[in-house]
């Protein structure tokens, strides 16, 4: 390289570190094993890895060109993480931090995201009905769901949860009363 | 049209009319290289495009991510990481650098060392794409329609590169996902083969087609890419160069006609652009040009 193309180097260099940081976008729901936000998108290289092994189908992209095209997120609400690690083991970069599919290992690592009911819309809670359905389907139990009450009403705990998406995926149609929200500080618990 | 069979007349007549075009070179020459080199690419642009339709067909997704994973931005094969050099630069300069980065950065850097340009000739996804371009270009030509070639100064493709590295370290965001081809046709792929459309990623591809096919040939190639820009300065000090043997070479203009990438290898003038591609072997008609390894010369 010549003199002015390590001049035209250090110039766009330079230009590139003007720009401005845009401010920050809503947290989203990232892969299980993500970094913090801010670490993750420094880390992530948008290759699709994660989501090319994701038997789900549940990690996806956004649609658009934007800066955040290549940032991997999930759709809980279409389909569930099953948490078979099988992304972080993908990813080149550690963006996805490795985490082994072990069940131990799994429900004190994974923090996808945290769990939010609306009690007006969850059956038991509103005396619609008995259901317990989020129970049933939760791979790490009482940790994260208990039943409390005559009603057996869903009591969930966000400390122990993993955000698997799998209570909301189960939620009947007619209440869809838990969703699963990014963690807001960080995510670890 | 004729072929090139008295290229001292009828070649240099030709570029002294100046009509001699790319198309109007054929390629004979150096066959094996040639065969060799289209193989390589077919291979590469099938796993690209190929394996995520083949994943997406398999529900546990175990074939064939045991094999292969990913695509030349970051692949994975046969338990072998292979990442671009444009993004281990990207991740290290935004500082999301992990341990094992490395490991998985030194192949492909090794190549590039070895190499110089080489992926841009024989591994990039996007060269059946310019080969269309090419063709849309001559097409337009002799329908009497004519298409600017524009050509950029040599030190434009670093500011690129050195504007995207800059750009990824201030915002915290690989840039290089964003805009470079490789990265957006294999994300693309992907995106169709799941059922997901085929993203914005893919219009930034079509704005870099028309960009070739228009306004300059090759030109985000040789000019704008920021992947080629890095090969060329991490290649810079590769062994393996076009070679002229002047007492051959009868100035008939074919080998820099036929470069996608502007080097003009009838002048000794072949840079750190050269992609490695031989086609300028293959090309010349009396058989002056060769590639081979030298020592530490330029």
């Amino acid at each position: 390289m010549n003199r002015r193309g390590v001049l035209a180097l250090a110039a766009g260099a330079v230009s590139g570190l003007l720009v401005r940081r845009p401010r920050a976008a809503a947290a989203e729901l990232r892969p299980p094993g993500a970094l913090p936000p801010g670490a993750f998108e420094r880390a992530c290289i948008g290759c699709f890895r994660c989501a090319e092994v994701c038997p789900t189908r549940a990690i996806r992209f956004p649609p658009g060109a934007g800066l955040d095209a290549g940032h991997p997120f999930l759709a809980l609400r279409e389909s569930a993480c099953v948490l078979c690690m099988a992304c972080t083991e993908a990813c080149p970069t550690g963006a996805l931090a490795r985490i082994p599919a072990v069940p131990e290992r799994v429900a004190a690592e994974v923090r996808i995201g945290v769990p939010v009911l609306d009690r007006k819309s969850c059956l038991p809670w509103s005396g619609q009905g008995v259901c317990r359905l989020c129970a049933y389907v939760c791979p790490v139990g009482a940790r994260a769901v208990e039943l409390v009450g005559p009603q057996q009403a869903p009591l969930f705990h966000a400390e122990g949860c993993v955000g698997c998406g799998l209570c909301e995926e189960a939620c009947p149609e007619e209440a869809r009363a838990v969703r699963i929200a990014p963690a807001t500080g960080g995510g670890r618990a | 049209m004729t072929h090139l069979g008295s290229p001292e007349i009828s070649t240099a007549a030709r570029r002294a009319r100046g009509v001699l075009q790319p198309w109007d070179v054929r390629l004979r020459g150096a066959r094996g290289y040639q065969r060799i080199r289209r193989a390589v690419l077919t291979v590469s642009v099938l796993t690209v495009v190929g394996t995520p339709f083949l994943a997406a067909r398999f529900a546990d997704r175990s074939f064939p991510a045991g094999i292969f994973v990913g695509a030349t931005t970051a692949a994975r094969a046969l338990g072998v990481e292979f990442l671009d050099p444009l993004m281990s630069a990207g991740v290290l300069l935004a500082g999301g650098a992990r341990p094992g980065l490395l490991a998985a950065a030194l192949p492909v850097l090794l190549l590039v060392v070895v190499l110089g340009r080489f992926f841009c000739g024989w591994l990039c996804p996007y060269l059946p794409l310019l080969a269309a371009s090419n063709a849309v270009r001559w097409a337009l030509g002799r329908l009497g329609i004519p298409t600017l070639d524009v050509r950029l100064p040599g030190w434009v493709r670093f500011a690129v590169l050195g504007g995207v590295l800059g750009g990824t370290a201030a915002l915290g965001v690989q840039l290089a996902a964003l805009v470079y081809p490789p990265a957006l046709l294999a994300r693309s792929a992907y995106r169709l083969a799941f059922g997901f459309g085929l993203g914005g990623g893919a219009a930034v591809v079509a704005a870099v087609w028309l960009f070739d096919t228009t306004v300059s040939r090759a030109g985000f190639c040789r000019s704008l890419c920021p992947g080629g820009a890095l090969f060329s300065l991490l290649g810079a000090r590769s062994p393996v160069r076009v070679r002229r043997v002047a007492s051959q070479c009868t100035d008939c203009t074919v080998c820099d006609v036929v470069c996608n990438l502007g080097q003009r290898p009838m002048s000794d003038a072949v840079g750190t652009g050269c992609e490695r591609c031989g086609r300028c072997v293959a090309s010349c008609p009396t058989a002056a040009l060769s590639l081979s390894l030298e020592g530490r010369r330029r």
